[in-house]
């Protein structure tokens, strides 16, 4: 038996497992074969479902197109360099004494705020001079 | 040009499928359930014996299914079958992948211990529901379960390429489709699962 050469051995090999793994299929009981029938049916419910699908409500078309339009918008933040935060702000965007007005009149009581913070420039600028005019006594 | 005074009215009449189209859909189907049919217990017997578990595979199977029938059902029939193939092979390797993961993790859990050759199963189940003798069936039994060991030790590249090609029967080409490979790999996978199996099984059969 053994004096048959490399390639007809192979065939045998070939022949046999495929006889064995064809016999294991036809064997296979009722309970499974159910379950095989119900899987294959629910694939063909997905198959309906998905053909009677409007083609723009479909993932495929949808997909590229929000991937795309995420690109676009990314690439045309970079381009145009669009300011994410404070860093790019420049002198003349500070907020200086100036607009204490507008911040104090925004309040119910802004005339007394306004007057307060009076007081306390006032009280500022004499700390500042008697600091820079030194020691007197 | 026809005119609508609302548009869901509009929307009904725009979506509903031509009788043409319905047709070509139901065609469409009816091959589809063809196909599946076909196949759906050799790729059964197939992942079972990559994964040994039959809900495992079951669930393999069940998966590839549903992917292929909601993603690629449009394509030509032709295609389904490398197609359908390709779909349970990757999931076949995500539930060995999956598994693995949780091997490593039950070894540090103790008093958790998994049998390492599954579920204890009945041996009535093994007997095949067939007209032959049972010492027949028995030794035709054994000579699957030493095949399908074998076959389990096999890398994962080589035993797909054998199965395919020898107990699905597709060529080279739709094989290469199948696996994601060139033809000469699966020329290759082939020809090193044939030798391996021949080494092993020589003696025996």
């Amino acid at each position: 038996m053994r004096e048959n050469g490399p390639q007809e051995s192979f065939s045998a090999l070939e022949v046999r497992s495929r006889q064995l793994f064809q016999e294991s299929v036809d064997g296979l009981d009722m309970r499974l074969r159910s379950r095989l029938t119900q899987a294959r049916n629910a694939a063909l419910d997905a198959a309906e479902a998905a053909s009677r699908r409007p083609w723009f409500l479909r993932a495929r078309v949808w997909t590229p197109a929000a991937g795309l339009s995420a690109a676009i918008l990314l690439a045309a933040a970079l381009w145009f360099g669009m300011p994410m935060g404070n860093h790019s702000m420049t002198a003349a965007d500070q907020p200086g004494l100036e607009d204490l007005d507008i911040v104090a009149s925004s309040d119910e009581a802004s005339g007394d705020a306004m007057e307060m913070l009076q007081n306390d420039l006032d009280f500022y600028d004499f700390a500042d001079k008697a600091a820079s005019s030194g020691p007197q006594a | 040009m026809p005119r609508f005074d609302t548009l869901p009215l509009a929307w009904m009449v725009w979506d509903l499928p031509a009788p043409a189209r319905r047709g070509a859909v139901l065609d469409q189907t009816r091959e589809l359930d063809k196909f599946l049919a076909e196949i759906e217990r050799r790729a059964f017997r197939m992942a079972q014996v990559a994964l040994r578990d039959p809900d495992d595979a079951m669930d393999v199977v069940q998966d590839a299914m549903l992917k292929l029938a909601r993603n690629y059902s449009a394509k030509p029939s032709a295609e389904w079958r490398p197609l359908f193939y390709r779909i349970m092979e990757n999931g076949i390797r995500d539930l060995q992948r999956r598994r693995t993961v949780r091997k490593k993790f039950m070894v540090w859990l103790p008093g958790i211990k998994e049998d390492p050759e599954g579920e204890a199963q009945d041996p009535l189940d093994s007997v095949a529901a067939g007209g032959l003798d049972v010492p027949e069936t028995l030794m035709q039994d054994q000579a699957m379960q030493k095949l399908e060991g074998l076959l389990r030790e096999l890398p994962a590249r080589q035993r797909e390429a054998f199965m395919l090609r020898n107990f699905e029967g597709l060529d080279v080409g739709e094989t290469a489709k199948a696996m994601g490979c060139s033809e000469g790999s699966v020329k290759t996978h082939y020809s090193r699962a044939v030798h391996s199996l021949r080494d092993r099984l020589g003696e025996v059969w």
